[in-house]
């Protein structure tokens, strides 16, 4: 649909080239008071709340002498601003710590386990809008027909239901019933695949490996379909009503009175106009699905970043959750301005103000 | 756009399809899969029907890999497979497995036996111990294992000064076990001298004798590195273990396994590793890990639910076994509350309790009512101790004499008048399968003696912060003993400190004449002698009801039914190298 206006008017679009930019580095800077922001947030948050990480360490075991001394190896014993200007300092320099359990530094580990959840992630997002959205246009079209009632009652169903519940059932259903699909991990117990990049899907392609690439595909298909449940039943619903306010316009009439295709008439007129929530709805579901793969990457033992980040919260292992936290801020940062910068690209009239 | 909404909707179909569908001839693996799985079917046949069709299936060998692996469902993710500086039953569940030390835990007992070392004597003093090692074992690396080994690990251990150990000190590491087994390090440990007396004989002198020394040493921390791969790992050492055992370390994927492969060259011919592999899976969810286990993809698991405990019994293909007891959960008295400080007010809490109901129903049938601190296995357990009897009218009535007639709903914490708060703990624990069921239990036993109190958690790390500062009146806890010694039970907690101070972490208990029992049975060596001390302490400790032990809870494991060979220890370190997959 772009092609079309930049045929029209050349210079019309390089004003709003040039707009679109002066606009995208203003939010880029943006960026840094929300990233300060959270760091801080984190970091207080995190050392207000009671329990120690040498505390954890040593579960039952812990008396205070034996405390004292592993918070003193910890650094832990500083000052807390003291603390965080040396955690804001390295961070700046890439360097967020060392885990406090596990002594890995945080961020290769956030590096080496992203793309598991972001392969899981982009999974879920794609089986729900691929589902989603065609559930919604035809339930809109056929408003009121059997299929309507029964995708939004399957939609409604699917924002109900705990991920982790549905999760379980998944396994239940397609492994032990069926053993048609693994139950959880991301390879088999005896694949020997050495990643390059950790997306397996992407890697086993590369490496030409289709064995290994089915094996991953069969064990994102029931997490992907489990994290991706509640998104696809919202965009359904989205969709659904988005289209029939669009269907009840006077245009629309005017295109079937002209006698244009059912087809033509939904998809020209009616979905361009109804994209733009939709299209907001799936980039708040994107930032929803990092928190949902929490749930899911623990039910599937997926090895992600979720999971890992929820351990380190109860071990107070505090490297790693002010990193992992920092890290998401920024992945949903960066998502919010995608998404606005869509809306101009599906919306022409969306302005950069 | 419509055109790539298209094309993604025909490739995730197509995905779908051929994911789901029958194995593809490019895929072996998913092959595998199948193939196991009707294995595991026909297994349970063989076992139930004749011996020809148990003949035609050993004739026919494991097509493909994953048979020739044994897959263990843990709980988590190691910490690090260093086992001198780990603390964690999943890490040390793998270093196990790898290292082996001068002595071990024999089969499912807390009996100590021979494993590098031959064999040992003691002098009359019990401080001076020398230890004969096996000739012939042999590193992962192929260095030998000698008396020079066993004394450059006893320096990684407990050597300030040793460069090792000085750097994973730096890296934030540390010691715990060798300092809490062995009083600390350098000048502070217990060691005055460990010395070679020759390539195959080692001698320790040691400044006090020390009761629990063996079972000290048989513990799962240690054992033996194979001293240049220690030297090459430096702080990387738990990345890199190498030692004598069975199965040698292949590769540590985080968050998902740990693969090991049997050590071709292992000492012990007659105990040389059955299967080709072990690969331990990382399951965190109980749930999911049961899946796991029913769709035949891991053979054993541990952490399983008391709520499933029957639904493994009941399945065919599915075996349960039994930890012995070694963990004992029990009900906390703050001495800091006036009230508490009463024995009359403790023991009306005890009787009015009535734990029978509790170790059957919210235990899945494997606990066991605890009377002492001691699980019934160890040699210091006294038999003799009658439990006290469960009576309401009882405990209302000691409650009456003690100055509470109409029940208990309030106390006098540090001077200040408080509502009665009961602290359960907010994760399971071997002790305390779901604590909040046991919890809620205990005080509605309580509330009908007159006892009311009010159920509190919060989150684990807090908890225990909360309990060590002293903070909380009365609450739920336990202990999983580490060496089958009983000081590692009683002493642990009511042995006063070095200067007989009461310690906040126990509740301030300050009872010195339970303590120099305590204190005296730990300085002794002889086993008889040592029994005795422990008995008379947990008399001591029964008839003054210092805390209340409601159960020993023998830890469920969960097999498929074809799995043989396993055998599990009370202390829950458990050698693989015995294990068949059929």
């Amino acid at each position: 649909m772009s092609q079309g206006r930049r045929k029209k008017s050349p210079p019309h679009l390089l004003a709003r080239n040039k707009k679109m930019f002066r606009y995208l580095i203003r939010r880029l800077l943006t960026v840094i008071p929300v990233l300060l922001g959270v760091s801080i947030l984190v970091f207080g948050f995190l050392r207000l709340i009671p329990g120690d990480p040498a505390q954890v360490m040593l579960g039952e075991r812990a008396t205070p002498e034996n405390i004292a001394r592993v918070r003193e190896q910890l650094g832990l014993n500083k000052p807390v601003y003291e603390q965080y200007l040396i955690f804001i300092g390295n961070a700046l320099r890439g360097d967020l710590g060392r885990s406090v359990l596990r002594q890995e530094p945080v961020m290769q580990e956030i590096l080496r386990r992203f793309p598991a959840t972001i392969e899981l992630a982009l999974s879920a997002i794609l089986v729900a809008i691929v589902v989603g959205i065609p559930a919604g246009i035809i339930s809109a079209v056929r408003r009121g027909s059997i299929f309507d009632a029964g995708s939004m009652l399957i939609a409604l169903t699917g924002v109900s239901m705990p991920v982790f519940w549905l999760g379980l059932m998944l396994v239940f259903l397609f492994s032990v019933v069926l053993h048609l699909l693994p139950t959880g991990g991301r390879l088999g117990a005896s694949a020997n695949f050495s990643t390059l990049t950790n997306f397996l899907l992407l890697d086993s392609l590369l490496q030409a490996n289709l064995d290994v690439f089915f094996q991953s595909l069969r064990h994102l298909i029931l997490p992907a379909l489990a994290l991706g449940s509640i998104p696809m039943a919202i965009i359904a619903r989205m969709t659904r009503s988005a289209m029939l306010e669009v269907l009840s316009q006077d245009y629309i009439r005017t295109a079937h009175a002209k006698g244009l295709r059912e087809r033509t008439v939904v998809v020209r007129h009616a979905l361009r106009n109804a994209w733009l929530p939709v299209v907001t709805v799936v980039g708040l579901q994107v930032g929803r699905l990092l928190s949902g793969a929490i749930l899911t990457e623990t039910v599937f033992s997926w090895p992600g970043i979720g999971r890992w980040l929820v351990d380190a919260i109860y071990a107070r292992d505090y490297p790693i959750v002010q990193g992992v936290t920092l890290f998401i801020a920024l992945i949903f940062v960066g998502v919010n301005l995608i998404v606005d910068l869509l809306y101009a690209w599906v919306d022409p009239r969306v302005k950069f103000d | 756009m419509r055109q790539v909404v298209l094309c993604l909707v025909l490739l995730s179909v197509l995905s779908f399809i051929v994911a789901c569908a029958a194995p593809t001839p490019a895929a072996p693996a998913v092959q595998t899969q199948v193939v196991e799985r009707t294995r595991v079917v026909e297994q349970t046949r063989v076992v139930e029907q004749t011996k020809v069709v148990e003949k035609v299936i050993t004739a026919t060998p494991a097509p493909k890999p994953g048979v020739d692996a044994f897959i263990f469902g843990a709980q988590g993710e190691p910490v690090c497979l260093d086992p001198a500086i780990i603390t964690d039953g999943i890490s040390s569940r793998v270093t196990r497995q790898i290292f082996e030390g001068l002595v071990k835990f024999d089969k499912d007992t807390f009996n100590v036996v021979p494993q590098l070392a031959e064999k040992w004597e003691v002098s009359a003093d019990g401080k001076v111990w020398t230890f004969t090692l096996r000739k012939g074992a042999k590193f992962h690396d192929g260095t030998d294992f000698n008396a020079d080994a066993v004394i450059k690990n006893f320096d990684y251990w407990q050597n300030n000064k040793n460069p090792l150990h000085a750097a994973q000190i730096k890296a934030g590491q540390t010691f715990e076990y060798f300092k809490n087994q062995f009083w600390g390090f350098d000048d502070a440990s217990i060691f005055a001298k460990i010395e070679a007396v020759d390539p195959s004989t080692v001698r320790f002198t040691l400044k006090e004798p020390q009761g629990p020394f063996l079972n000290n040493l048989a513990m799962f921390m240690f054992v033996f590195w194979s001293p240049s791969a220690l030297e090459k790992a430096g702080t990387n050492s738990c990345k890199q273990p190498v030692g004598t055992g069975a199965y040698k370390f292949v590769e540590w994927k985080a968050n998902e396994q740990v693969t090991l492969e049997a050590y071709a060259d292992y000492w012990d011919k007659p105990n040389v590793a059955k299967m080709k592999r072990v690969i331990i899976r990382n399951i965190p969810n109980n749930s999911a890990r049961l899946l796991a286990l029913s769709a035949g993809e891991i053979h054993a698991m541990e952490g399983l639910e008391p709520r499933d405990v029957d639904a493994v019994k009941g399945d065919k293909r599915l075996k349960l076994l039994l930890r012995p007891a070694n963990t004992t959960g029990y009900v906390a008295f703050n001495y800091k509350v006036k009230e508490f400080q009463d024995p009359k007010v403790r023991q009306a809490f005890a009787i009015a309790l009535n734990k029978q109901p509790i170790v059957d129903k919210l235990y899945g049938g494997t606990g066991v009512i605890a009377k002492e601190f001691q699980p019934p296995a160890m040699w210091g357990y006294n038999k003799d101790i009658q439990d006290h009897k469960f009576d309401t009218a009882v405990a209302k009535k000691l409650l009456a004499d003690a100055g509470f007639p109409n029940g208990i709903s309030e106390i006098t914490f540090d001077g200040k008048k408080v509502p009665l708060d009961f602290w359960y703990m907010p994760v399971s624990r071997p002790y305390y399968p779901n604590p909040k069921d046991i919890g809620t239990a205990i005080a509605a036993d309580w509330a009908k003696a007159g006892i009311n109190v009010s159920l509190q958690t919060i989150d684990w790390a807090t908890y225990l912060d909360k309990r060590k500062n002293g903070q909380l009146p009365l609450y739920m806890l336990g202990w999983t003993g580490d060496n089958g010694d009983p000081d590692n039970f009683v002493c642990y907690f009511f042995c006063l400190n070095a200067k007989d101070e009461p310690k906040p972490e126990e509740g301030f208990f300050a009872d010195k004449e339970i303590s120099d029992v305590l204190k005296k049975a730990a300085a002794t060596i002889k086993v008889d002698d040592r029994a005795k001390l422990y008995q008379q302490a947990e008399k001591m400790i029964f008839d003054k009801t210092i805390r209340i032990f409601v159960a020993n809870n023998q830890p469920p494991l969960a097999f498929l039914a074809n799995v043989d060979g396993y055998i599990v220890n009370p202390t829950g370190s458990e050698y693989f190298n015995t294990v068949v997959v059929k």
